[in-house]
């Protein structure tokens, strides 16, 4: 009884904690656009923020409301808390976790699966801050070669190169699927080349068609299965 | 001073160094009272400490992929900010995304030589406003939601599965389509419809991380070497960057 009384208290604390540690991170990752800002003498331009919101924001809000709902469970309170302030989720942190799950057969939903979920991403979220840390004094001393001429078409390719990347990992996972986005974009870039300033915009659309033919698809798969 | 020497400078590397220390904190104090409720549940010792050491090694190589994104968003935004974003709430596709769709907004591009002092707090808070969804979500709902779980008996949600995943793939699929779409229209009739003059770079930058992609995909799926996963985007992209550098535009 005593242990259970325990955990529970635990459990409060640590919805308590995560809280406070979670309103006080947005506090400071919101407000040093603005510190730096003061630093360099310029200040952000609120109305390109909202225009770029409603471009892209809306996408990555669609995605963290999903992550929230599927990882919240794996992760349990203090995992999550963390895992959201900490970042890297899909790349890193849920496999981190269910990895040391795994290890010691940890059932989620217990309170063992809560204490080595914490451990597992507060450990896994150390490394990453350590291993960045030394990378970052390491790359000190290589920033007149990174600033270099010969490597400005690299840095000026930054969004292709992860498109690049991006666009095989995606398109393979529904290939037919893919192919009707990316005419039709093409298409319309090609038609009204000033589209190209407008890229962001463009994925309002773009992402529409794609969710619409996958939701089209998925119904004829329910469908099917249902009359098999 | 050059805008990039002016965002790798002592003030920016202490404020975000700062925030980066903050985290770091909390995420000594959240291991320490875990290891001491799972002492007080009578847990192993022996299995925590497993656990903490598995996630450690673990975490080693993904956190050098993670660098190597630190490295390609430096030529355009100095190394402080790229540093505490991706020490903290991003990941490396994210990041580059919508830091591209600010610079768009101020007319600007993500390339070294166009960004400006002026521009960046602007790209730096869309960077910070667009990923926060996760955080407030956990600071609002975190424990009503796993409240009703547990009284439901469930240890893992689907709700959203089925057509949920398959959603956030679409969605991907239309983003990456756009941008896709604008090179090669671009290259089209970038200088003019048809004219077919346009910039072919991000294309063969395109094609060049596909490729390496395509690489890195098989070797770990078809190889075993599962690992290469913890590099793959940042591996590809900085390849696909350097096919630009020897197309030399």
């Amino acid at each position: 009884m005593d242990k259970q009384n325990n955990y529970e208290s635990y459990l409060k604390s640590t919805h308590r904690l995560g809280r406070i540690v979670s309103v006080i991170t947005l506090v400071l990752l919101v407000g040093a656009p603005f510190a730096i800002g003061t630093l360099l003498g310029a200040g952000p331009d609120l109305g390109a923020v909202a225009r770029g919101f409603l471009s892209v924001g809306l996408v990555w809000t669609v995605s963290s409301v999903v992550e929230f709902l599927v990882y919240t469970p794996m992760l349990g309170a203090g995992g999550s808390y963390l895992a959201f302030i900490t970042g890297n989720l899909i790349n890193m942190k849920i496999p981190c976790a269910m990895n040391a799950k795994e290890l010691v057969d940890a059932k989620s939903g217990t309170a063992e699966n809560e204490v080595i979920a914490t451990l597992s991403i507060a450990t896994s979220s150390l490394v990453t801050i350590v291993v960045l840390a030394l990378g970052v004094v390491l790359l000190i001393p290589l920033q007149p070669v990174l600033q270099s001429p010969v490597l400005a078409p690299a840095f000026a390719n930054v969004v292709p190169a992860l498109f690049g990347a991006m666009a095989y990992k995606y398109y393979r996972k529904d290939p037919l699927l893919a192919m009707i986005p990316l005419c039709v974009m093409i298409v319309l870039f090609t038609l009204v080349p000033s589209l190209t300033s407008s890229t962001s915009f463009m994925i309002i659309p773009s992402g529409a068609l794609a969710i619409l033919l996958a939701w089209l698809k998925y119904r004829k798969a329910v469908k099917g299965e249902a009359g098999a | 001073m050059s805008v990039l020497e002016q965002l790798n400078s002592g003030g920016v590397y202490l404020i975000c160094g700062a925030i980066v220390a903050f985290i770091a904190a909390v995420c000594v104090i959240f291991l320490v009272r875990a290891w001491r409720a799972g002492r007080a549940l009578g847990m192993d010792v022996t299995r925590m400490k497993r656990a903490v050491t598995a996630s450690a090694t673990f975490s080693v190589l993904p956190s050098v992929g993670i660098l190597l994104g630190v490295l390609a968003l430096s030529g355009s935004l100095g190394v402080p900010w790229p540093w505490l974003r991706l020490s903290v709430i991003g990941a490396l596709h994210y990041e580059t995304q919508v830091a591209d769709a600010a610079a768009e907004q101020l007319g600007v591009s993500l390339g070294s030589g166009q960004m400006t002092v002026q521009a960046f707090p602007t790209i730096a808070l869309l960077m910070s406003i667009c990923i926060m969804w996760g955080m407030i979500l956990s600071t609002l709902f975190n424990k009503k939601y796993l409240h009703r779980l547990q009284q439901g008996g469930k240890t893992e949600t689907r709700k959203s599965g089925g057509f949920g995943d398959k959603a956030m793939v679409a969605m991907f699929i239309g983003m990456v389509s756009a941008y896709i779409g604008s090179y090669v229209g671009g290259f089209i009739s970038g200088n003019g419809l048809f004219t077919f003059s346009g910039s072919r770079t991000p294309l063969a930058v395109v094609a060049a991380a596909a490729l390496a992609m395509a690489v890195f995909t098989y070797f770990s799926e078809k190889k075993r070497m599962a690992w290469l996963d913890n590099f793959s985007i940042a591996g590809s992209m900085l390849i696909g960057m350097l096919a630009a550098v020897l197309i030399g535009q």
